[in-house]
């Protein structure tokens, strides 16, 4: 019996001992894996923001831009994540929206600033979709749902353009899976209170939303494409209470008010 | 006594113990016997090419062939058993890989350094099981008696006279 164990124990050590050996080389360096999708991670992510932007343009406000970019570099400085990494767009459409794009591209519609009643509110939403971009939801999904044979065709320009159309019309308008969205709520429950923002604003915003979601679904796509927003709003409210924190403003509410009146001056979200 | 170890086999380095060692059986198998110790590696061969996919496949035709030849003699039964306990042992490590690869299909992970090298090291095992499976289909076929490492003793252990 005790050869057996003996024998067993060897060959157990001679099959974790070759895994161990050979996961030591970088296989997707030399074979140039996670160059390849790097860059098609880039193509994908401007061919989509151009389809977007036909849609809507860039919001002309350096003022509510550098606004919201403190928001987002609050919010990445204080979790160790390089802001700069993350490239903002603030799009000029009515629609209460905003979504993350390949690439690390944060697209955030006026209609969902114009929306929040709060610029704590707006961290909540811009938490959330930072989420998708640092656990690669984005790329996990398009991979699933285009397949990577037609996103490398889409990133090499190969494709037509309809099919990068439906990739836009698909990421703005559907939701990630019911697991990836509770992972990038987790994220930005954590990510707000690490940032000394009280993540009970984003369940607020969440719930206003689904309030609202039936009356004007199409406006709301932002909540009517995310899943059970109750059951969402229960579990941030569960997760906020294992976090400690320090709440501390991002900005007084006469200079929210400021900015969204410089967002109703060039867009046409309603109030 | 379960075999005789006395006479030379002509696998001196073999005979030591250190991968497929030779041994005399504690009788002389007929050609009968020989023949379906030898079909006993055969049967995880012969579905290999549904086996790669789907390990469990293998594992089952041993099984129904270990079944089948359970009341046979202990010459035939001791190789049935170790080619069975062989295959139930990659089931296992093969069926993680294959759990694996699904997974990065259906985008639960991705491919990672970790992935292709156990990947390639179930390769390995599976290729050196293959070309051990080969061997000792022959030899049991010539009437000699193959040990595994590892499976040779615990077959003994389970294989009664």
């Amino acid at each position: 019996m005790a050869k057996i164990i003996v024998h067993f124990i060897v060959l157990a050590v001679f099959f974790f001992g070759i895994w161990f050996l050979l996961s030591n080389f970088d296989y997707l360096k030399h074979f140039r894996v996670e160059e390849l999708t790097k860059e098609t991670e880039h193509n994908l992510g401007d061919l989509i923001l151009n389809e977007l932007q036909k849609r809507g343009g860039e919001l002309e406000s350096d003022t509510v831009y550098s606004f919201i970019n403190g928001i987002k570099k609050r919010l990445c400085t204080a979790n160790g994540i390089n802001d700069t990494s993350i490239t903002l767009h603030i799009l000029v459409r009515d629609e209460v929206n905003a979504i993350a794009l390949p690439d690390r591209y944060l697209v955030v519609y006026t209609g969902m600033i114009g929306y929040c009643k709060s610029p704590e509110e707006l961290s909540g939403v811009l938490a959330h979709e930072i989420g998708h971009i640092e656990h690669g939801h984005v790329m996990k999904r398009l991979r699933k749902e285009v397949g990577l044979s037609m996103l490398v065709a889409l990133a090499g320009g190969e494709a037509n353009g309809e099919i990068a159309r439906e990739t836009a019309r698909r990421l703005s308008s559907t939701a990630f899976d019911r697991q990836l969205e509770g992972e990038a709520d987790a994220f930005a429950v954590h990510m707000m209170a690490k940032a000394e923002i009280d993540p009970e604003a984003f369940a607020d915003v969440i719930f206003r939303l689904s309030q609202e979601k039936n009356d004007i679904p199409k406006r709301f796509e932002w909540i009517s494409t995310h899943p059970n927003s109750q059951d969402r709003c229960a579990e941030i409210l569960r997760l906020r209470k294992q976090e400690t924190y320090m709440s501390r403003p991002i900005a007084d509410s006469a200079a929210w008010a400021n900015y969204k009146k410089i967002l109703r001056g060039s867009s046409v979200f309603l109030k | 006594m379960p075999w005789q170890s006395s006479r030379s086999t002509g696998f001196g380095i073999l005979r030591k113990g250190y991968s497929v060692p030779l041994r005399e059986f504690s009788y002389a198998p007929d050609e009968y016997e020989t023949e379906k110790a030898s079909n006993s590696y055969l049967m995880s061969l012969v579905v290999i090419m549904v086996g790669l996919p789907l390990p469990i496949v293998n594992v089952i035709a041993s099984a129904i062939f270990y079944f089948a030849n359970k009341k046979s003699a202990r010459f035939v039964r001791w190789h049935c058993t170790q080619a069975l306990l062989a295959q139930g042992c990659t089931l296992p490590v093969n069926a993680a890989g294959l759990y694996w690869t699904l997974g990065i299909i259906f985008n639960r992970t991705t491919v990672s350094n970790n992935y292709i090298a156990y990947i390639l090291t179930i390769i390995l095992f599976n290729l050196v099981e293959f070309i051990a499976t080969i061997y000792a289909a022959v030899q049991t076929r010539k009437g000699k008696h193959i040990i595994w490492w590892f499976f040779g003793p615990l077959t003994e252990m389970l294989v009664k006279a």
